[in-house]
């Protein structure tokens, strides 16, 4: 039987199991119930703001047209333990603090290239840490626990789940790259030359 | 199902039960129900018929709650089936949750379940090397538990047997101590693998790097076409349940085979609490079960009762199959029942790059990967400890992204990238000796929620395991380095025995009553209508993935019976 065949019979099988779930809400503002953590609606936002600085909008769609920060949060919120919660909400304050303390201003009033200049500059404070993964990688997964620094845990929880979300997003992975679901082969001795994407 | 009537003895009385519906179970149905026997077939969890019940297999990863990772509220609820690789957002629904059925953990044991028609066969790695003598007369030669019952020249036709039906992809390596079956089509190694290959084979007497036998449809056969099943896709998504049924299990493969044989009468939702044993008659007359959803004791009659509850949890129906003529529960006149219990060493691995073959990868995914079947103290002893070990063996190359910084940059990075070195490693899957003091025992106090009392288990490794692991870094290292392999990383875990999900034996087969359970047709010694054919007849467990051999066992085992029901020998 032919694979294609195959892969359309087994969906009028399985009817209903096809459909896509339901979506969250596409306000910029106010999003999630979460369940573990609670987060204000400006604190949400400010997330969401760090989302699309970390994932912008440039000729191809960034993370708030793609409705990532509403999965950022659900991630965080489901995925990590209290502890590694409490860090992340410390962090959270302690990030306010410090986009306050320098720009006397909150993220959300800063311009573009100044929220970059924070988000960078936190990272490069963690390069020598063992907060900062290691480059280059596999298309990273966002690690199980967060650092115990809480600014560290801030940051790089949100940027992680943000890659993640977003590398796991249906655009991405049909638009950015080709997720081969059903391979269907198994090709050895290929040339590196026949590549896509490399 | 519906219309079983309980109140009829006659309408709950079979030529055969079996109980358990894994990969063991299914292979009893499939044997029983082709030679005509009325067959039930008991399951303690629920059904999951094939295609209709993996409610995840066609799910692409943004289609997932949390698109593939898992929430922190089930990982720490469940430590010990969260350690299982192959745990996770698309396939949790079959495994058993640790407070769903607790056990005690004498020593520590992850104890990896799946409750469901079908059982672990949905969620194994599908690797299938034969036995071969150097297994079968381990024991005997090196003067630890008993000697197996039976030789090589007694399974290979059921190998055989059940290979065809299965599905192996293999090539013909021409091995003595891992016999060539009959394949499907092998998988190629690919470059790296290819080139370790070569050297091992050029630098090393007895050691060959070959490309694992697994239970995929490389290139399906009537037979397999005839089950409904067609061609491997490459998804490497397994532990889904495959809609194709590319790779072997119940599901796909024994159990709707036997149910077109209309001899099959399926039950989910029982538990066996024990086996009828009947004084007078001297034999066993039937099982007892507890209806999981109605709490309802029924008893089940048959002419032949098969136990294939999986290795530990079999031990824990005979245990808890007590009478005045067993009080130690069924067939333990020699004391054996549950002791011996042994598993395999997982517990090292070794990484490294290989710097060469740049200009070579692969395009799709393998279902299998490299196998170095065991080399150390095969023909004659020549190391500090006794047996041995296997190796899986792979190469793989990535995509390297950058996920520096934030912006476009970081855009872009997450799409481009070179292609990685090639990456290689290993692990070993090592020989554990099995001793009295591994066991599984009935807890005396603690009762699960259908009155069974909960199984203790007291397994660890031991200093054998300890030496063989030093050795297998060793080799490895060795011969890694040996290959030109470079930034090579051995590393050494302490996982606790079960987590190799190859838990064998506590009712081994054996020629002698006074000091094992079952013999060489895997009836028990002094019930003869009893036959079991899970891990728990292992007398040894060698180091090849336990599967195949179960499902030989069990064919040959269920045939044997049919010919005895026949002649009224039992």
């Amino acid at each position: 039987m032919d694979r294609r065949t195959v892969i359309k019979n087994l969906a009028l099988v399985l009817g209903g199991a096809v459909l896509l779930p339901s979506c969250l809400h596409h306000d910029g503002t106010s999003y999630v119930q979460l369940k573990h953590i609670n987060l204000s609606s400006d604190q949400q936002s400010l997330i969401a703001d760090i989302c699309e600085t970390i994932i912008p909008k440039t000729n191809t769609p960034g993370a708030k047209d793609l409705n990532l920060p509403p999965f950022v949060l659900k991630m965080i919120d489901d995925c990590y333990n209290k502890k590694d919660q409490e860090a992340f909400l410390a962090g959270l304050n302690k990030f306010t603090d410090l986009v306050k303390s320098k720009y006397s201003s909150t993220f959300a009033d800063l311009s573009a290239k100044d929220r970059e200049a924070v988000l960078t500059g936190i990272e490069n404070s963690a390069k020598t840490t063992a907060a900062a993964p290691k480059t280059p990688a596999r298309r990273p997964k966002p690690q199980k626990n967060l650092a115990s620094d809480p600014l560290m845990a801030f940051y790089w929880g949100v940027k992680q789940q943000t890659i993640f979300a977003y590398t796991t997003s249906q655009y991405f992975m049909t638009k950015q790259i080709f997720y081969d679901m059903v391979p269907g082969r198994y090709i050895v001795h290929y040339p590196v030359s026949k590549l896509k994407h490399v | 199902m519906a219309n079983l009537n309980i109140d009829s003895v006659k309408a709950r009385t079979f030529d055969a039960i079996v109980i358990g519906s894994g990969i063991s179970g299914g292979w009893a149905a499939k044997e029983l129900t082709g030679n005509g026997l009325k067959t039930l077939v008991l399951e303690r969890g629920r059904d999951v018929k094939h295609i209709k019940d993996y409610p995840t297999t066609f799910k692409y990863p943004w289609e997932f709650p949390h698109h593939g990772q898992m929430p922190a509220e089930v990982t720490e609820a469940n430590p010990i089936v969260s350690r299982c690789y192959a745990f996770g957002e698309d396939s949790a629904h079959f495994f058993v949750k640790d407070a769903e059925h607790p056990y005690v953990q004498t020593k520590p044991f992850d104890w990896i379940r799946g409750y469901q028609v079908g059982g672990k066969s949905l969620l194994w790695a599908r690797q299938t090397q034969r036995w071969s003598d150097f297994d079968f007369e381990g024991p005997a030669r090196d003067g630890f538990a008993v000697d197996w019952p039976i030789r090589y020249k007694d399974i290979a036709p059921w190998y055989s047997y059940v290979e065809k039906f299965a599905g192996i992809a293999g090539n013909k390596d021409g091995i003595p101590e891992l016999p060539d079956g009959e394949f499907l089509p092998g998988y190629p190694l690919n470059d790296a693998e290819v080139y370790f290959s070569e050297h091992v084979k050029k630098n090393y007497k007895n050691r060959y790097v070959i490309s694992a036998r697994c239970a995929h449809l490389s290139k399906p056969n009537p037979i397999h076409l005839e089950q409904g099943r067609t061609q491997c896709q490459n998804r490497d998504l397994c532990q889904r349940g495959c809609p194709f049924g590319g790779y072997f299990s119940s599901n796909a493969t024994t159990i709707p085979w036997a149910e077109k044989s209309g001899n099959m009468t399926l039950r989910p939702f029982s538990v066996v609490e024990s086996i009828i044993y009947d004084e007078k008659l001297g034999k066993a007359t039937g099982v007892r079960i507890v209806d999981t959803k109605t709490k309802e004791t029924i008893e089940y009659y048959a002419r032949i009762i098969f136990v294939n509850a999986a290795a530990l949890n079999t031990n824990l129906v005979l245990l808890n199959s007590t009478s005045s003529r067993f009080p130690n529960g069924l067939g333990n006149d020699s004391g054996v029942l549950g002791k011996y219990v042994a598993f395999h060493n997982y517990s090292a691995h070794i990484s490294a790059e290989f710097d060469g073959m740049k200009e070579w990868t692969v395009d799709g995914r393998s279902p299998t990967g490299g196998y170095i079947p065991r080399f150390r103290n095969v023909y004659k002893q020549e190391t500090d400890f006794l047996r041995g070990y296997a190796c899986g063996f792979g190469a793989h190359r990535y995509q390297q992204h950058k996920y520096d910084g934030v912006g476009a940059g970081l855009k872009e990075g997450l799409v481009k990238g070179d292609l990685s070195p090639w990456y290689v490693s290993s692990h070993m899957m090592g020989e554990t000796i099995p001793k009295a003091s591994n066991f599984v025992s009935l807890d005396t106090a603690k009762k699960d929620e259908w009155g069974v009392p909960l199984l203790n288990i007291s397994v660890d490794y031991d200093d054998n395991d300890e030496k063989m692991k030093k050795d297998y870094i060793e080799q490895l290292t060795e011969m890694f380095t040996s290959a030109g392999f470079k930034n090579i990383q051995p590393s050494t875990n302490h996982q606790a025995p079960g987590l190799d999900i190859h838990e064998m034996g506590g009712a081994r087969m054996g020629k002698d009553p006074k000091s094992s359970i079952l013999n060489e047709w895997n009836q028990v010694h002094a019930c003869k209508n009893v036959f079991v054919t899970d891990g728990a007849c292992m007398t040894s467990t060698s180091c090849q993935n336990p599967s195949l051999t179960y499902m030989a066992i069990t064919a040959r085992a269920a045939n044997h019976a049919v010919d005895e029901l026949k002649k009224g020998n039992v």
